[in-house]
């Protein structure tokens, strides 16, 4: 196993760079609900709003993890509440392939998640968030994909 | 038992009456034992043409290069053009109809079986023969290959020689084809499918890691897998603009947004981007011709990587890859039923 | 990229500034490639903020700029018109960092929320230095709007749409206008006879010169966008012409096929030739082809013969009308769950279990029984009446999720009615629970248990059979926790409400939405209550949820208005912000095509190569998601951008 050393999990301190992709209409005013309400959770997911889950392209995905990041999550309305009515599903579609093409790769599975966050669900929206910073903090640094730079 | 002069009659008499352009099809190499791809333009050239285990390529590519050669040269000779083709051809071949690359019409197939049997995988054979040189290959019935060495002809089972992908192949006999030569055997996989995908996805995750990580850290970038592959018939590459290309109409703006998702040096984060969009592009698209993993010169498994996607797509999805020209793709459709509950 | 580019980040007071220490913000900002303006304010939002903002965009030239402040829900308009009107700069120039929602508000620790306002407002300068300066898009709208649908949410919508001077096709598939409403006897809570205040507004329809009636109709195509709908309907042939139609009844006499009345529910017969009831608009008999004996050849003709008319002409046919409209009114209504659904009532089984509908009818002056309430079976005047309310509705198990709303008020109503039409009876009912929110709606359930004595017995039914002519009903009051057995001479049961049976194909070819339950979707539970998730397409009535007649003629009225205010200028404003093709990438493998959610993109060209329909685009970017060679992108959020944004919050 030469040129493997990653083993470093749950450093002492380390704080996960999280990339959290959110839909305009749903996740991203979740994300303000959780915001009105005052909600607490980690600061460790920076989000980017992107006008559908629909156009969550799996360059976005694999070029985070190629830059470093410790976990990217992606969020989009419910089935069958897209705004743009199903965009979402396209999206499950392809984050399902991305994930499980990563898994294959060997990236620990709880690096990559997808989430259904609506407008109303700023609890849900905060829960997510604090689930995802505590599953990734537990693997430690992402290794595997990030390029030296 | 399949039957080569009649391939050739149907190709000879194509090109004499005119019908069509030229026949792309397989001749003896020069070098080895596998066949060479050629395009057969005159009917007397058609006596080359052979048809056996050792017509490994993917004559889809060559209907891809020969459409790129057209417009290069601005051709305007409106006939079709002739294409050999197995069941996986077939099936690439219809891939490229669903993504439009070409209009059927503009495409004669020439179905061939591989008569129960499939191509042969020179490595294996190789081992099999322990340093003997095989000169000529052959099918030998539905079960064996007659392979020619300098000690004679011999016949060998064919599940000992033949290429993996043949192996776990459902479809040897092509659906799409103007007129089909040899025997229609479906649905006689020798292995069960996904077979190295479902043993390596029961391997600890660190340790694919591992596995893979060895893997990008040899890849060369050299490209051979994208330019064999019939699916990578993009003029540019979108993790690798290198044939970025500047036609009349591109625009400075256009130009000035080229994406560098990845850096051109060949290392293992790199190299992994590079693989993984490969086969998150190939979702759907890719026909299991093994072509990559053939012509790799660092001998990465990329068959195995490419067909974890295939696997989703067919039991997943319940997508067949190259079985219907007119069906959306994998990625732009849905249905309700797709599985949802990896969603938080 | 732009050179040029400003950043304003706002304390919001302390909203802000408490957690993230914007002075930081703005002075790393600062050093950013390309930024060559950045300054933290108090209000970015006030008028002295704005024009901080408005001076120094002129002041320094900006070609760009980020307000790192609230959600852009809230300001983007207001920073993007200062950017317009104030700066001079194309407001497309102009992106939101949202570092209170996002950051300040949900962070505690001054550090960390500090360094992600960093991040975001670092993407978003990464991303505005490469927007687009865009005009949003003009398309001139045709003043014309199709309503589907003639119950009384059309009715409504098409007659406000009309008087407010707009030319409306009202689209009806029945031989009349009226829906469900003209088949009731009184409306809760005041018992005002239902046709009484229904057939005034019909004839409203009929007269006014900008309603175009299309009856026996149904839409079949619609192609195109908001303000330029083209819409295929298909009307049957009606054999009759309406213009000359006396409605003296002669052809009815002679007509020898005889099937149930669809209108009466199938209490009473009519002839294959008929008008529906006598106030039918329009005023008009009408042959319906399937119950005739035979049109091609004529078999029987007696009709055409009595006509004194000449109003029946056989050589009619089905005619297909393309009607070009700016928007589309969907009331398509409802009808009652199906009786089939629920055999352990006995409907569909026994005559005597009746729908609420049906015993609409029979309270009905107009109705099979001419207002006397009598039992289908023998013709007797019930003495004891079972109402089972929540019929289908509120079951998640095996009927209808969903409360079907109105079903309380109107079996309080039925009771009442049933009261006053046989005052020695007794009106018995099964709820669930009674729901009676409405102005008036509490007390008139009061006024039928006090004043008409009707029981109340909380609890589902669990058998319905007959017995000796009689209907032995079995079920449980839960209050006293007994069983209870009644024998009832008729039982009416409240069946749920569920979108009228054409709608799942209206919604279909109309591409809007429908929900769990089959009702249309609107755009907005709480906001957008009557617009479609397709822009220029509005719902109302009972095809978007349950409701009862007030609630759908405010729907009506206020989707009406939606229209007016959507018609009422010449030209409809898109957003600029949709998707682009790069023609040199594009290979026409049709993925974006098949992807798009709008039919916006098509293949055109000698190339055949994707081309977007800048109206029909919304700017979702699933094409760009689904594109392999990165041919197709979202202006002002292209893949280019987003990927400057994945390195500026990964720090890289």
């Amino acid at each position: 196993m030469a040129n493997v050393q990653e083993t470093a999990k749950d450093e002492p301190g380390f704080e996960p760079k999280i990339v959290a992709f959110l839909c305009k209409w749903c996740s991203s005013a979740g994300s303000d609900l959780a915001g009105v309400s005052r909600l607490q959770y980690p600061s460790n997911a920076v989000p980017i709003t992107i006008m559908c889950s629909g156009s969550m392209s799996p360059m976005f995905v694999l070029s985070a993890f190629n830059k470093g990041a410790d976990g990217v999550l992606v969020s989009g309305c419910h089935p069958g509440d897209c705004h743009y009515l199903k965009g979402n599903f396209y999206a499950r579609r392809k984050i399902y392939l991305v994930q499980k093409l990563l898994q294959f790769i060997g990236l620990e599975n709880d690096r990559f998640r997808m989430s259904w966050v609506s407008a109303a669900e700023g609890v849900k929206f905060a829960g997510v968030v604090d689930e995802f910073v505590k599953d990734v903090k537990k693997l430690g640094p992402q290794t595997r994909l990030k390029a030296k730079r | 038992m399949i039957d080569v002069a009649a391939i050739k009659a149907h190709a000879k008499a194509l090109l004499e009456k005119g019908t069509v352009r030229a026949v792309i099809g397989y001749r003896n190499s020069t070098a080895g034992l596998l066949a060479e791809p050629f395009v057969f333009t005159g009917p007397e050239s058609v006596d080359d043409l052979i048809y056996g285990p050792s017509c490994v390529q993917n004559l889809a590519l060559y209907l891809v290069n020969d459409k790129k050669e057209r417009a290069h040269h601005k051709s305007d000779d409106a006939r079709p053009v002739a294409v050999v083709a197995k069941g996986c051809d077939a099936r690439a071949i219809t891939v490229l109809l669903q993504e439009k690359h070409f209009l059927r019409e503009a495409i004669h197939v020439i179905g061939v079986s591989c008569e129960g049997t499939g191509v042969v995988d020179t490595k294996k054979l190789a081992r099999k023969l322990g340093g003997k040189h095989a000169v000529e290959i052959d099918f030998d019935g539905g079960e064996a290959f007659a392979v020619t060495t300098a000690d004679g002809v011999q016949s060998l089972p064919a599940a000992e020689i033949m290429a993996e992908r043949c192996l776990e192949c459902r479809g040897a006999h092509p659906q799409l084809a103007d007129i089909a030569f040899g025997e229609a055997k479906t649905d006689r996989a020798l292995h069960t499918p996904f077979q190295a995908v479902k043993h390596k996805m029961k391997e600890e995750q660190d340790n694919r890691w591992s596995f893979w990580a060895r893997q990008f850290d040899r890849c060369l970038r050299c490209y051979a897998c994208r330019s064999v592959c019939p699916m990578c018939y993009c003029e540019e590459c979108v993790v690798d603009s290198i044939q970025f290309a500047v036609l009349p109409d591109t625009t400075a703006e256009e130009k000035a947004n080229r994406i560098k998702w990845i850096e051109r040096s060949p290392n293992r984060s790199e190299s992994a981007m590079y693989h993984m969009v490969r086969a998150i592009h190939l979702a759907g698209r890719c026909i299991d011709c093994a072509e990559c993993e053939r012509v790799c010169p660092v001998n990465i498994p990329l068959r195995l990587l490419n067909t974890r996607l295939e696997m989703e797509a067919f039991e997943t999805f319940d997508y067949n890859p190259g079985s219907d020209m007119n069906a959306p793709t994998l990625t732009s459709s849905f249905k309700d039923t797709d599985p949802n509950s990896f969603i938080r | 990229m732009t050179k040029r580019t400003g950043v304003f980040v706002c304390h919001c007071g302390n909203n802000i500034a408490a957690t993230v220490d914007v002075a930081r913000v703005a002075k790393e900002m600062g050093e950013v490639e390309g930024v060559i303006f950045s300054k933290d304010y108090v209000y970015m939002c006030s008028d002295p903020g704005q024009s901080t903002m408005a001076n120094a965009i002129k002041d320094n030239k900006l070609d760009s700029v980020v307000v790192s402040c609230c959600s852009p829900t809230l300001h983007e308009k207001t920073f993007r018109d200062v950017t317009e009107e104030g700066g001079e700069l194309n407001p497309y120039r102009c992106e939101i960092a949202n570092i209170r929602e996002q950051c300040a508000w949900v962070h505690k620790e001054k550090p960390k929320a500090t360094e992600k306002a960093l991040k975001i407002t670092r993407a978003a300068i990464k991303r505005v230095q490469n927007n687009q300066s865009l005009t949003p898009i003009g398309v001139p709208v045709t003043r014309r709007v199709m309503v589907i649908g003639g119950g009384v949410a059309g009715i409504q919508a098409a007659l406000d749409l009309a008087n407010a001077g707009l030319q409306v096709v009202l689209v009806e598939k029945n031989p009349t206008v009226g829906g469900h409403m003209i088949q009731l006897s009184e409306t809760f809570p005041t018992l005002d006879c239902s046709q009484c205040i229904l057939s005034p507004k019909m004839v409203e329809v009929s007269k006014n010169k900008n309603i175009k009636l299309l009856t026996q109709a149904e839409v079949q195509e619609v192609s195109g966008f908001v303000g330029n709908f083209k819409v295929k309907v298909r009307q049957k042939a009606i054999y009759v012409d309406p213009e000359k139609c006396k409605i003296c009844d002669d052809c009815a006499k002679v007509c020898p096929t005889v099937v149930p009345n669809e209108y009466d529910l199938n209490l009473t017969p009519r002839r294959a030739i008929f008008i529906p009831y006598a106030q039918a608009i329009p005023a008009t008999y009408t042959l319906d082809e399937s119950a005739c004996l035979g049109l091609n050849p004529v078999v029987c003709g007696k009709c055409a013969d009595v006509c004194e008319a000449d109003a029946i002409n056989y050589d009619m046919r089905p005619k297909t009308i393309v009607e070009e409209v700016g928007a589309i009114v969907v009331a398509t209504g409802f009808d009652l769950y199906g009786k089939e659904n629920l055999g352990e009532y006995g409907m569909g089984k026994y005559a005597d279990v009746l729908d609420g509908l049906q015993f609409e009818r029979l309270c009905s002056a107009s109705g099979p029984t001419g207002g006397h309430v009598l039992r289908p079976s023998d013709h007797k005047e019930p003495k004891n009446v079972v109402f089972i309310q929540c019929a289908g509705s509120r079951d998640p198990e095996s009927h209808c999720a969903y409360c079907s709303k109105i079903c309380c008020m109107y079996t309080a109503k039925h009771a009442t009615l049933y009261k006053h039409h046989v005052p020695d009876g007794q009106a018995y009912v099964f709820y669930i629970d009674i729901r009676s929110g409405g102005k008036g709606y509490e007390e008139f359930v009061q006024r039928s248990m006090e004043r008409d004595e009707v029981m109340y017995l909380r609890g589902r039914v669990s058998k319905v059979y007959e017995n000796n002519g009689s209907m032995i009903v079995k079920g449980v009051d839960t209050i006293s926790g007994k069983n209870v057995e009644i024998e009832a001479d008729m039982v009416v049961l409240a069946l749920a409400m569920q979108p009228s049976k054409g709608t799942a194909d209206v919604a279909k070819t109309l591409k809007i939405g429908r929900d769990k339950d089959g009702f249309l979707a609107e755009a907005h539970p709480k906001l957008r209550p009557v617009e479609s998730v397709t822009a220029g397409i509005f719902l109302a009535g009972a095809a978007q949820a349950p409701k009862d007649i007030p609630e759908t003629v405010c729907q009506a009225s206020a989707a009406a208005s939606k229209v007016i205010q959507l018609l009422s200028k010449d030209e409809l404003m898109h957003s600029p912000a949709i998707a682009k093709v790069r023609l040199s990438h594009c290979t026409g493998c049709e993925m974006c095509v098949q992807a798009c959610p709008y039919g916006a993109i098509s293949l055109s060209g000698p190339n055949a190569k994707a081309s977007v329909n800048d109206v029909l685009c919304e700017g979702c970017g699933t094409c760009q998601a689904v594109c392999l060679r990165a041919a197709i992108d979202v202006k002002n959020i292209t893949q280019m951008q987003v990927h400057d944004m994945i390195n500026a919050c990964l720090g890289v």
